[in-house]
């Protein structure tokens, strides 16, 4: 063995003396008072439909009969930064265009554009259309009661945020307890601002209290009555070693309102409390796979008896469509119901795992990765395979297969497309 | 034993001897003192090489404070700009601007790729991560075998060669805890930063387990700063673009 590694030594051969220059400028790094950049992306689409479940037939029982359809959708997102003293402003801008049976779409908005202060490196505070991301999980947030809910099949995507006015202080300390923030902000609401928050005429306080105690991140969160219930949780994340991540959250919501149906058809709003939690773990195994699993329960979701009565009653409303033409029964389905059912998760218990292997086979920058959550109680499912390439600088391209699967009357299998293919190219600048 | 096996045997040992007067873990701390101040800054290029020669190049701005204090903050290339990674002890994290909150790594992950990984990115003093348990003496050279404080430290043991003349590392072998050598660390390229800080502007590195692969770490612009313990928090991470 030593003599291998002294062979091995003396068969080294310094790359640094093959590049050309051992150093590099610097200047071109440095603080600017202005910074631009961002992303052009072009996304390839195709839905595969099943025209017998529940979601097709609530979503497109007024089109004609489709088997599926092609989308495609440029989109240009740019952020900028500009300091002055004490004070950033930041904007994070985001347009796409789409293209799909339906005609041409376009949609542009500012995902952020607010301005923050810091006095002092203990304090920052914000005002304006801020992105918050509360919470551990990386599918789901249950504690993230200031911001738009994660599309769990993109997790990683930027989200629109709310106007907020708040303050960040931080303070270090030697010891077991290493740091504590505190995060009070308030996300008010009008008939012009923040308007899908909740109710208009609402300040909605929030608040968050951060430590970093025994080498664990916790956090403490509450949001006041208002626009919405109170609500109130926690969340933690641990390493348990140099490949094994833990973490968990908690929220309690004073009252939900969800739309339930009856198996008469009748639409009646369903108001409670709710609990809902998510536990998951990362591990990164000796050979570079990594895996994400969470479990969470959503108890603001449907249970599997209320999807199937919804799944049920949208089969008979649509069958009743096909003999006697009367689409008003489907009407008032999809007026009230597919907002809160055409969720990606809209159900109580769900698994999510991803396993990712990062540069197989020695081929650098190149990530497969397969990601699958499945519904607990009515065991369907959604598997979804990516190939991620990050070979070329600043060009991100990335593939990907969803199948759903499921019995008839369950979660993923009365969703409205059963397979997606989707193609992306990035181009960051 | 012969005459001749003991004029041998003398002979190796004043080759590679034990060089019991030396206090391996006075020279390791005098070793990290020598490569940066406990506290500064620093511009980093991080160059992967692929085996036909393909380069991908990053660069990083670091600050480190005291023993267990570092954040790494990508400016280039665009797709990676804004990203920010903390280590505070055995603690990791990584802000992605996209997904606007720290999340957790772990030491064995590589946030960028190629065969540094985070523990080399967010790497400590290595005295403050190591136990010096052995030295030896071989010509101009020191041997340190060294051995992890913790469990939570990525590399269980290192072997590293130190230059006597300066007390700066020249190569250092990383080995797992089942004796598998991951990677292969080599410091070259000794330059004078100013601020008495003299010392090699190279690191590059190659592992069994990327066979033809190999990656350089350039420095540039090291310099002695001091930071207030409140730029090492994860409320910090996504201002740490303004530490510049």
């Amino acid at each position: 063995m030593r003599r291998l590694l002294c062979a091995g030594l003396s068969l080294w051969i310094p790359v640094a003396a093959a590049l050309e220059n051992n150093s590099f400028d610097i200047s071109q790094y440095e603080k600017k008072p202005f910074e631009l950049n961002g992303y052009a992306e072009l996304k390839a689409e195709q839905f595969t439909f099943d025209r017998q479940d529940a979601l097709y037939q609530l979503n497109y029982f007024d089109q004609l009969p489709r088997d599926g359809f092609d989308r495609g959708t440029g989109s240009l997102q740019l952020e900028g930064v500009y300091r002055h003293g004490i004070t950033t402003a930041h904007v994070l801008a985001h347009g796409s265009y789409t293209h799909d049976y339906t005609g041409n779409d376009r949609d542009t908005r500012f995902y952020e554009a607010y301005v923050s202060a810091q006095p002092s490196n203990h304090a920052t505070y914000d005002l304006g259309k801020k992105t918050l991301s509360w919470g551990k999980g990386y599918a789901w947030n249950p504690v993230g009661f200031v911001q738009r809910p994660k599309d769990p099949n993109d997790p990683d995507l930027a989200r629109e945020g709310f106007v907020i006015a708040g303050g960040d202080f931080v303070r270090s300390f030697d010891g077991t307890l290493k740091t504590v923030a505190f995060t009070p902000l308030v996300v008010p609401t009008t008939a012009g601002v923040n308007t899908d928050f909740g109710t208009p005429d609402h300040l909605n306080p929030a608040a968050k209290v951060y430590f970093l105690y025994a080498d664990t991140d916790i956090d403490f969160m509450m949001l006041g009555a208002g626009a919405k219930s109170a609500r109130y949780g926690f969340d933690f994340s641990r390493n348990l070693g140099t490949n094994l991540e833990i973490h968990g959250e908690w929220a309690h919501a004073e009252s939900t309102t969800r739309p339930v149906v009856d198996s008469a058809g009748s639409i009646n709003p369903l108001e409670a409390s709710a609990t809902s939690y998510l536990l998951g773990l990362r591990y990164l195994s000796e050979h570079n796979l990594t895996t994400i699993l969470e479990y969470y329960y959503n108890g603001a979701g449907y249970n599997e008896d209320e999807m199937r009565t919804f799944a049920s009653v949208v089969h008979n409303a649509y069958d009743q469509y096909q003999i006697t033409g009367n689409a008003a029964p489907l009407a008032k389905l999809r007026a009230a119901l597919a907002p809160a059912l055409a969720q990606p998760n809209p159900g109580r218990r769900y698994l999510y795992l991803r396993l990712s292997q990062q540069e197989p086979f020695n081929i650098l920058y190149f990530t497969p990765a397969l990601t699958t959550i499945a519904n607990l109680d009515d065991h369907s499912y959604s598997v979804a395979p990516e190939l991620l390439y990050t070979g070329i600088t600043n060009l991100e391209l990335r593939f990907r297969v969803f199948w759903l699967r499921g019995a008839r009357l369950s979660d993923f299998g009365e969703k409205q497309y059963d397979r997606r293919l989707e193609l992306r190219a990035r181009y960051y600048f | 034993m012969s005459s001749l096996r003991l004029a041998l045997l003398a002979l190796l040992l004043g080759f590679i001897a034990p060089a019991w007067a030396i206090d391996g873990n006075a020279l390791l701390r005098q070793l990290d003192r020598n490569l940066e101040p406990e506290s500064y800054a620093t511009y980093r290029k991080l160059i992967n090489i692929e085996p036909d020669g393909k380069k991908k190049e990053y660069v990083l701005y670091t600050v480190k404070k005291g023993r267990d204090k570092i954040v790494a903050l990508f400016l280039d290339p665009p797709s990676e700009k804004g990203r920010a990674t903390l280590r505070l002890g055995d603690n990791m994290w990584l802000y992605i601007p996209n997904v606007g909150k720290p999340i957790r790594i772990t030491s064995l992950q590589s946030v960028i790729g190629g065969v540094f990984n985070n523990a080399d990115i967010l790497a400590l003093d290595y005295s403050v991560e190591y136990n010096a348990e052995k030295v030896e003496e071989a010509g101009s050279q020191y041997i340190l075998s060294l051995k992890a404080r913790t469990a939570a430290v990525a590399y269980d043991r290192l072997k590293m060669w130190v230059d006597k003349a300066t007390t700066l590392p020249v190569t250092i072998e990383a080995y797992a805890a089942s004796g598998l050598l991951i990677k292969t660390l080599h410091y070259s390229d000794i330059k004078d930063f100013g601020g008495g800080i003299k010392r090699p502007s190279v690191l590059e590195t190659d592992s069994p387990l990327y066979k033809g692969y190999k990656s350089v770490m350039l420095y540039s612009g090291i310099r002695a700063r001091s930071f207030p313990d409140e730029v090492f928090t994860l409320n910090y991470l996504p201002r740490a673009g303004e530490l510049r």
